[in-house]
C-alpha cells in the first residue's frame, strides 16, 4: 500500500458522497490515503483484530472511548469491470464483518465500499465527533441480530381441500353438475377464480400471522420483496452457479420473505414459531441467520440519521 | 424492463401472431370475468348466461386451437407470464420509496473531492 501522507482532514466528516450505481467512472472520488471501513464494535482501547480483508488487505481495529472502527489501509475505492473480483470483494468485506461480529459482540456494519478519507487519527476523530450517535447505534443493536425468514409453498393446497371447507365452491360445483354447457362453462370460470381468490387468502393469513407471532419475540419485522431483487448471494452460495437464484425456483411459490431483529435469546423461541409453520403441510420455512444487522443500521452520515437502509446480508 | 420481441425474418409473422393471440386472450378474460359478474348479479335470464357462455366458450376453444396450429401455444404462456411480471413490477415501483438508493455504490466521508 503506497501511503502518501495526505492533508486531507476531516473537515466535514458527515459528507457522503453516494452516486447511483453506475456512475461515470470518471466522477469517481479520488483517495490518497483512506481507511476503508467494514463496522463499528464494542472494544477496549487495548482490544487487537486480525482478519484478511477486501482486496487481501490486513484488517485492524481502531479504538476511541470503547467504540472500535474495524478498517484497513486503502488509497482508493474498490470498482472493477470483473463481475467475479467484486463478489471476492464482496465476500471478503461480509466476512470480515462476521468474524469482527464473532470477536466483539453485534457489529454495526457498513455497506462496501465505505472509506473515510486519512490515518487511523482521522478515525478516531470521526469517532470522537460521532461519539453521541455511534455510541446510542451500538447500544441499540447490542446482543440484536438479523435474521431472515422465507416461507415456501412446496405444494399448492388441492382443490379437494379447499372444495370440502367452502360453501361457495360446493354450490359451483353442484351448479356445473346441472347446467348446460353454455352456462356450465361461466361456472367453472366462476370457480376457478374463487379457488385463486381462497388460495391468495390462505397465504395472506399465514403470513400475517407468522409476522404477528415474530412480532411478539422480534424487535422489528420487516416484510421484504418477494423475489430478491440482487441474485449474488446465491450465486456466491451455489459455487458461482447463475441456476436457481429467482425467486421461484420450480421447488414452490415464496409466500413471504420477512427480516427481524431480535435479541440473541430470541433464537430459540423464533425457531420454534417457525417449527410451528413448517409443520404445516406444503410449507417449507427457510431461516438463516443470525447476521450483523444489515437491514436495521441507521444510515451513518446521511443527515437523517434515523433512516435505515436496507442491504443483503446473505454473503 | 420487460421488451417485446417480434423477431425478424420468418420468426416475424410468429411473434406477432404470439402478441395478437396474448392480447386476444387477455380481452377475453375480462369478458369472462365481466359475463361472471354479470351472471352471478342477476341481470341475465338463464338463456342469456346460456348463450352468453355457449359463445365465450367457443371463443376460448377457437383460441386454442389457433395456438395449436400456428405452435404458438409456449410464446403465448411467455409472454402472459412477462407481463405479469411488468405489471407486478409496476406496481411495486409505485409502492417502493423513491429516496432511496439501492445496488452497488461507495461512500466516502471527509475531505475534498479532487
Amino acid at each position: 500500500m503506497t501511503a502518501d501522507r495526505s492533508d486531507d482532514r476531516l473537515e466535514d466528516p458527515d459528507a457522503v458522497e453516494r452516486p447511483p450505481a453506475g456512475a461515470d467512472g470518471a466522477e469517481t472520488p479520488e483517495i490518497d490515503e483512506g481507511r476503508y471501513l467494514y463496522c463499528l464494535v464494542r472494544a477496549d482501547d487495548d482490544a487487537t483484530f486480525d482478519a484478511t480483508g477486501v482486496d487481501d488487505e490486513p484488517v485492524s481495529v481502531v479504538t476511541e472511548d470503547g467504540i472500535g472502527a474495524v478498517v484497513h489501509d486503502c488509497d482508493g475505492l474498490y470498482d472493477s469491470s470483473d463481475l467475479e473480483q467484486i463478489k471476492r470483494w464482496l465476500v471478503r468485506h461480509q466476512v470480515t464483518v462476521d468474524e469482527a461480529g464473532e470477536a466483539f459482540g453485534t457489529p454495526v456494519p457498513f455497506q462496501f465500499d465505505t472509506i473515510l478519507r486519512g490515518d487511523d487519527d482521522d478515525v478516531r476523530t470521526w469517532l470522537r465527533e460521532e461519539y453521541d450517535l455511534l455510541e446510542r447505534t451500538l447500544s441499540e443493536l447490542a446482543a440484536h441480530w438479523e435474521y431472515r425468514v422465507e416461507v415456501v409453498e412446496t405444494e399448492p393446497i388441492g382443490d379437494d381441500r379447499l372444495l370440502e371447507h367452502d360453501d361457495e365452491l360446493r354450490d359451483l360445483d353442484r351448479r356445473i353438475d346441472d347446467a348446460g354447457e353454455g352456462t356450465a362453462f361461466l361456472l367453472e370460470k366462476q370457480y376457478d377464480q374463487r379457488i385463486a381468490e381462497l388460495r391468495a387468502a390462505r397465504r395472506e393469513s399465514l403470513t400475517n400471522d407468522l409476522t404477528d407471532r415474530l412480532d411478539d419475540v422480534a424487535r422489528e419485522v420487516h416484510a421484504l420483496e418477494r423475489s430478491p431483487t440482487a441474485s449474488l448471494s446465491d450465486d456466491l452460495a451455489t459455487g458461482g452457479g447463475s441456476d436457481a437464484t429467482d425467486g421461484t425456483t420450480g421447488d414452490g411459490e415464496t409466500l413471504c420473505r420477512l427480516t427481524l431483529l431480535a435479541h440473541e435469546d430470541e433464537e430459540g423461541e423464533i425457531g420454534s414459531i417457525l417449527e410451528d409453520v413448517a409443520s404445516t403441510d406444503g410449507l417449507e420455512v427457510r431461516f438463516t441467520g443470525p447476521w450483523p444487522p444489515y437491514t436495521f443500521t441507521p444510515a451513518l452520515g446521511d443527515d437523517d440519521s434515523t433512516d435505515t437502509r436496507p442491504a443483503d446480508p446473505n454473503p | 424492463m420487460t421488451r417485446i420481441d417480434v423477431g425478424d425474418g420468418e420468426d416475424a409473422r410468429q411473434g406477432l401472431v404470439t402478441l395478437v393471440v396474448t392480447v386476444v386472450e387477455i380481452l377475453i378474460d375480462t369478458l369472462e370475468r365481466e359475463a361472471v359478474r354479470r351472471m352471478d348479479s342477476g341481470e341475465l335470464s338463464d338463456e342469456e348466461i346460456e348463450r352468453l357462455g355457449g359463445q365465450l366458450a367457443r371463443i376460448e376453444a377457437e383460441i386454442d386451437q389457433l395456438k395449436r396450429d400456428e405452435g404458438v401455444e409456449d410464446g403465448v404462456d411467455d409472454l402472459r407470464g412477462d407481463l405479469d411480471g411488468l405489471v407486478t413490477d409496476a406496481i411495486d415501483q409505485l409502492h417502493e420509496d423513491p429516496g432511496v438508493v439501492s445496488g452497488p455504490g461507495y461512500s466516502v466521508f471527509g475531505g475534498e473531492d479532487e
